[in-house]
């Protein structure tokens, strides 16, 4: 029996069933808590909006990958254009948010590369004096890291200077490859740091997950089985301990009872019928976007705000880490269509803040490969080193071809990921007109990368340029702020020690609604400059940890 | 002008030999780029828009009407184009591209950055990170 046909087995809970806890969204955090309430004896049910991945649809393997992952895998749902997933109203941002909706997540997407948070992303307040502190620390966090990654698969190599000491991966790291060793070449004649890339990964087969081959389409789903998503990583487990989930089930609705606990959810069928999900606790893991849309469209004629919102901060404080790209080419063959997509070396020699650089904070670097010939030609696709206003012939012809020649096999990029500092301004709100498949109202981005960001981008691009040319390159093309680039959803529901100024406590459970908790970035501070999914697994499984031992203190309904 | 002419005078325009490289019609048929919109069925509106063109212009012409006043069919055309040009074997054999491949590897074998010295100068060169306040 495979783990799909071990799903489908009672996943919908009986008419009326009140269920221990009801989960919303099957990605990273949800599938956490999952496995582990599961685990703990609790009756679970997880409703998704999204599907099971079908691998067979991964196109890495076949010669039409470029033409079909651009639309079908494309990671901004609104180029998708699936229903499961949710439209968003971009008309307001700079940046627009990616997601997917699926068991598994966003992750589905992701380039899996695997960054604990430092230090200082915890203390950013008491070190740089902005933003606030978390209210725990890298050291309170760290033992759940580690057990994540043994839950995750990851490969790496321990001993990076830029982390405090800690054991070693689960796998050895995978080959950084032609193109990791250039972008080392560069650092290492700039004497900056690198370390080669930890990614969610494994090396070797683990449980459900193959050991990687290199295909090199992280980003567009593994035909593999080898990226580590919760899909494959947890559910097997979480199905096997009791958990049930119900796939293409969107959440409208937390209900609430006169005493302002939560008793539910309502959610639209895949018939688009109503149903019910009673339990004695919900959790909410929709990301940064979909979990304040949910508390925006909840609440009813008592809270017209929002639910959970008297602080007023639901959906404010996005954070969506403002990116910039290097594309760099070399004379020599770097074979830079091979894997692993997401990080091959990383570099935090910019991460800590020197206020003589002009912006506080910093960002992390990550070493990947550029791919096949059509994203290269910048011709088409993802457009991202095409300038609004150059002209199509720049692109095609005899230029086309030269492009293509110069760039392809021997090009790497780095991505530069920065520090996203929270303002108020930056926010999700509900679309006054646009709705999704259900007719329930698609979340507006209004975000502007600010001041501190544009200089942050500007300096890294310098440094970054200075580096890969110090490793010869022959042609360089930046682009800044990528405009597809908010993988990374955060602070729309901020955690803090002070009702007035926070939705949620340090253990992710509401201030207002004490049975109603969060456990996606949503909760997050600060965003530091590392991908956070390590982190937000990690603190997912911290806060399912306490809520299991304080389940008989738990107020519910 | 038939459909299959006027889109291999745009990919001709858009994909000409050069070099080594040959032209998009020396290698590609109409019928290549049909199947390789059935991949990608959202383009075929913009694509038979894109196909639609005044006899009187010359394939520049008609691309650069298209991308001032039709984006989605200059983008449904060129995509299409592209695509297909570099699905075909012989231009991938030309370019060495075997696709996207599996590589097997020795996950336990040493890696050259711990044998060349290069990860040593990165441990030598000490901490990077700032501890948590208090420690």
């Amino acid at each position: 029996m495979n783990v799909e046909s071990l799903s489908e087995r009672g996943a919908r809970a009986r008419r009326d069933e009140e269920v221990d806890v009801a989960i919303v969204g099957a990605g990273p955090s949800g599938s956490v808590a999952a496995l582990h309430l599961a685990r703990a004896g609790l009756s679970v049910v997880v409703l998704e909006q999204g599907e099971w991945p079908e691998y067979n649809d991964y196109t890495g393997a076949r010669p039409e990958h470029e033409l079909v992952s651009t639309k079908l895998w494309h990671p901004n749902p609104n180029v998708r254009d699936n229903p499961n997933d949710y439209p968003v109203d971009t008309s307001t941002t700079d940046i627009n948010p990616l997601m997917f909706a699926g068991v598994g997540g966003s992750a589905t997407l992701y380039g899996a590369q695997w960054m604990h948070f430092l230090p200082s992303d915890f203390r950013v307040r008491s070190l740089d004096g902005v933003a606030e502190d978390w209210p725990f620390s890298y050291e309170d966090l760290l033992p759940y890291q580690l057990e994540i990654e043994r839950e995750v698969g990851v490969s790496g190599l321990a001993g990076d200077p830029a982390f405090p000491p800690r054991g070693p991966y689960p796998f050895p790291a995978l080959p950084i490859g032609s193109v990791g060793l250039r972008g080392a070449l560069g650092m290492e004649r700039m004497g900056w740091h690198w370390w080669p890339g930890s990614n969610a990964i494994p090396s070797e087969k683990f449980g459900e997950l193959n050991a990687c081959v290199r295909r090199g389409t992280c980003l567009t789903g593994c035909p593999e089985g080898a990226k580590s998503t919760t899909d494959r990583s947890h559910w097997p487990l979480a199905l096997k301990a009791g958990a049930r989930l119900v796939t293409r089930a969107r959440v409208k609705e937390v209900e609430t009872n006169d005493q302002g606990l939560a008793t539910g959810v309502v959610y639209v069928d895949a018939n688009g019928r109503d149903r019910r999900q009673r339990a004695k606790v919900v959790i909410l893991c929709a990301n940064g976007v979909g979990t304040p849309r949910l508390l925006l469209m909840s609440g009813g004629a008592k809270h017209p705000d929002g639910l959970a919102n008297s602080s007023g901060m639901v959906g404010k404080r996005l954070m969506m880490h403002p990116f910039a790209s290097i594309l760099a080419s070399y004379e020599d063959p770097l074979d830079s269509w091979r894997g692993p997509f997401g990080q091959q070396v990383y570099s935090l020699e910019f991460y800590e803040t020197d206020e003589r650089r002009g912006f506080v904070r910093g960002s992390k670097w990550n070493c990947m490969p550029s791919g096949g010939p059509v994203g290269v030609s910048g011709a088409t696709g993802s457009k991202v080193y095409v300038a609004e206003e150059g002209r199509f012939q720049d692109f095609w012809g005899a230029n086309l071809h030269e492009n293509v020649a110069r760039r392809f096999g021997h090009s790497l990029i780095w991505g530069i990921v920065g520090e996203d500092l929270p303002e108020e301004s930056n926010q999700v709100v509900l679309s006054k007109d646009l709705v999704d498949s259900d007719g329930l109202p698609a979340p507006q981005i209004v975000y502007k990368v600010n001041e501190n960001s544009n200089r942050l981008l500007r300096f890294n691009i310098d440094r970054c340029l200075e580096s890969v040319r110090a490793a010869g390159a022959i042609e360089t093309l930046v682009s800044t702020p990528v405009r597809e680039s908010g993988w990374h959803l955060i602070g729309t529901t901020v955690m803090g020690d002070d009702p007035k100024r926070s939705v949620v406590d340090q253990w992710g459970a509401c201030h207002d609604v004490p049975n109603l908790y969060i456990m996606d970035a949503s909760t997050f501070p600060t965003s530091g400059a590392t991908n956070p999914t390590a982190t937000i697994m990690a603190v997912a499984l911290r806060n399912t940890r306490r809520m299991i031992a304080e389940r008989r203190n738990q107020k519910v309904a | 002008m038939s459909k299959d002419k006027t889109f291999l005078g745009l990919a001709d325009f858009l994909i000409p030999a050069h070099g080594e490289m040959p032209a998009f019609g020396s290698v590609c048929s109409f019928a290549d780029a049909e199947k390789a919109l059935d991949f990608r069925v959202d383009l075929k509106e913009g694509f038979e828009r894109g196909l639609d063109a005044d006899p009187a212009l010359s394939a520049e012409a008609h691309l650069e009407k298209l991308n001032k006043e039709d984006g989605a069919a200059f983008t449904a055309v060129t995509t299409i184009a592209i695509c297909t040009y570099y699905m075909n074997p012989r231009v991938r054999e030309l370019l060495g591209y075997p696709g996207q491949e599996s590589v097997q590897y020795d996950s336990k074998a040493t890696q050259i950055y711990l044998t060349d010295g290069s990860l040593g100068h990165v441990l030598a060169r000490g901490r990077k990170y700032r501890p948590t306040p208090g420690l």
